[in-house]
């Protein structure tokens, strides 16, 4: 098994602790070997480089220098910066000349990037390197249950900086409910956009948008949805109100982040998946 | 001979002589492997129904006419093969649509007049610097290749329509410009032959630069791989340099660059009140309040990240490089 440098990204040391804290219940029973280092810094999430583009990409070069010092791929739990980081690293590997200017810049601070780095999304990882382990761990605690996967912009696009899982017929959240004893409801919705990057200069956009998502789901039966992207489980579940009053709905959708569905699959308990953290009631669905 | 198999295109078909809205009709194709999009829709057209109605003159993937959604997804029909796509979709069924956000005219054709006015308003053309364009023919006006570098994938762009088609800023705002006309913009604004150069951020910021929500659709589905969100990050870091800040979208990105390059980690609390002021907290109150109630409210101090001096010093040379 491969090891890794986890990289929770900013909001799931915040509020969206409950990814956080089930991320890392989830990589202790899988028994995934990572550390998390403690200099890792934000990734900028889209938003520093609208201000000053080459100090995202310094950043973020730093970022993939330091799990490279410790011989670790990235492992992240956050949609966004997992398009950060590979954004950077595209660009490193592409621009041989900016690779040299950012190394020099690192240098000063006893690092160096080569390229070694990989950079994945939990989920991504299980269904990689984990999925004959967690099958065996399964237990039948979600027969019934029909979840709705809502894959999040940056988990899967661009796609040739992503390059994982196709963007326009997205696979592995559903492959991952089956696998976790689930049901898949899979609506054209569930790649589309929750808004979030615009909640501040077109919040009513994102809001709406968010509110036709959930209302997919809703209108598919599902019992909750899932997503890697703490962004999108904000908007999805901390807003959800707010989203569905835009579109004239009101209904209750249990969102979850992908790793409390494994946790619970795979028998912790919803506490152990800081369940009760979710904004919109989920604990019943267990 | 070569393999084939049987394909059901579900062609949205709309005459507005007869029909209120579009319907579907399906027309079932034997389809050899590598035929394309465009090569059945002029099939059914030689061979089935001649009132077909769509768009497509080069076939080779640089004129843009041809754009259509398949199976959802806006791309050039001239380019995409339909085994290909029967195998991405499990399906022999391929529905084939007009892109979006723009009038249908018939059947697969749009009237692509907004989206065209919008371009032209955007200033779509080199408008020279008298001090770097030589007054006469005589001598070359020199772009060089590390100039050039910066703006050359946005020359690339065929006007296709396929970013624009499926652009959900251009589908709820109507003065949003939209996403390969920001991407001309920038590259004229790079252009080192423009007499406006970063000045025409400042266009851009007047066509709801702000309002783009960074899903990344444009970049992924540009069959000219040229990212039009790209040019929007770029131009907006433009127009904020050139002091164009009296936005949320702006004063965002500035609290999240301040937070972050001072700490290392973004201070979440403090995001609604630099962004939106005292409206974006009572905004953000219910939300606050739930975060509160659930035990998760984020720090309104943010411990700096370890190393703090090593980041600061990423930062600080990182901006100086150009």
């Amino acid at each position: 098994m491969k090891k890794y440098a986890f990289y929770p990204g900013c909001a799931p040391k915040g509020a969206a602790i409950e990814s956080y804290i089930s991320a890392k219940t989830v990589m202790d029973k899988l028994g995934i070997d990572y550390t998390e280092p403690v200099s890792f810094s934000c990734c900028g999430a889209g938003n520093v480089e609208e201000v000053k583009p080459y100090v995202a990409l310094g950043i973020n070069a730093r970022n993939l220098a330091i799990a490279e010092k410790e011989e670790r791929d990235i492992i992240t739990i956050c949609s966004t910066c997992y398009l950060e980081l590979k954004k950077a690293k595209k660009q490193l590997t592409e621009n041989e000349r900016l690779k040299e200017e950012m190394n020099e810049i690192l240098s000063e601070t006893g690092l160096r990037y080569e390229g070694k780095v990989e950079v994945k999304l939990l989920h991504q990882v299980i269904l990689d390197e984990y999925e004959e382990k967690i099958s065996s761990m399964v237990t039948n605690k979600l027969k019934n249950l029909k979840v709705y996967p809502f894959y999040g912009c940056h988990t899967i696009r661009p796609r040739d900086i992503i390059g994982y899982d196709d963007p326009e017929n997205p696979s592995s959240l559903e492959r991952l409910i089956k696998l976790l004893g689930a049901t898949p409801v899979s609506g054209a919705r569930r790649i589309l956009c929750c808004g979030f990057h615009a909640s501040f200069s077109a919040s009513e956009i994102a809001m709406k948008l968010t509110g036709l998502n959930l209302k997919e789901a809703h209108d598919m039966d599902a019992d909750c949805v899932i997503t890697p992207c703490p962004l999108c489980h904000l908007n999805m579940d901390a807003n959800q109100k707010k989203a569905l009053n835009t579109i004239k709905s009101q209904f209750i959708m249990p969102v979850l982040h992908v790793q409390q569905l494994i946790g619970l699959a795979i028998g912790l308990s919803p506490e152990e998946v800081a369940l009760q953290k979710n904004v919109i009631p989920a604990l019943y669905i267990v | 001979m070569a393999e084939a198999k049987k394909v059901i295109l579900r062609i949205s078909r709309f005459n507005p002589e007869f029909d209120e809205k579009p319907h579907f009709q399906d027309f079932e194709i034997e389809i050899p492997k590598g035929m394309t999009v465009l090569e059945a829709l002029y099939f059914i057209k030689e061979n089935i129904d001649p009132t077909l109605t769509f768009r497509g003159f080069c076939r080779s993937a640089i004129c843009g006419s041809c754009s259509v959604k398949v199976n959802g997804h806006p791309k050039l029909a001239c380019k995409t093969q339909i085994w290909q796509e029967i195998e991405r979709f499990g399906t022999n069924i391929l529905k084939i649509e007009p892109l979006g956000n723009m009038k249908v005219i018939r059947d697969l054709a749009v009237d692509f007049s907004e989206a065209e006015e919008k371009l032209k308003k955007v200033k779509p053309y080199l408008i020279p610097d008298p001090e770097v364009i030589p007054d006469t023919n005589d001598e070359e006006s020199i772009v060089y290749p590390e100039e050039m570098e910066k703006f050359d994938k946005f020359t690339d762009c065929i006007l296709c329509g396929t970013c624009y088609s499926m652009c959900p800023a251009v589908m709820f705002i109507d003065d949003y410009a939209g996403p390969f006309q920001f991407g001309r913009i920038f590259r004229f604004a790079e252009d080192p032959r423009d007499g406006l150069k970063k000045e025409r951020s400042k266009i851009a910021y007047a066509f709801e630069l702000w309002k783009c929500i960074r899903c990344e659709r444009c970049a992924d589905i540009c069959p000219k791989h040229i990212h039009p969100v790209e040019a929007v990050t770029h131009l907006r870091a433009m127009s904020i340099e050139k002091g164009l800040t009296l936005n949320p979208g702006a004063r965002h990105a500035i609290a999240f660059y301040k937070s972050v390059t001072s700490t290392g980690m973004l201070n979440e609390a403090i995001l609604p009140i630099m962004s939106k002021g005292i409206k974006g907290v009572l905004e953000n109150m219910p939300v606050a309040l739930s975060f509160l109630l659930k035990g998760k409210m984020p720090p309104p101090i943010v411990k700096p990240i370890e190393d703090i001096e090593g980041f600061k010093k990423v930062v600080s040379l990182s901006a100086e490089v150009e």
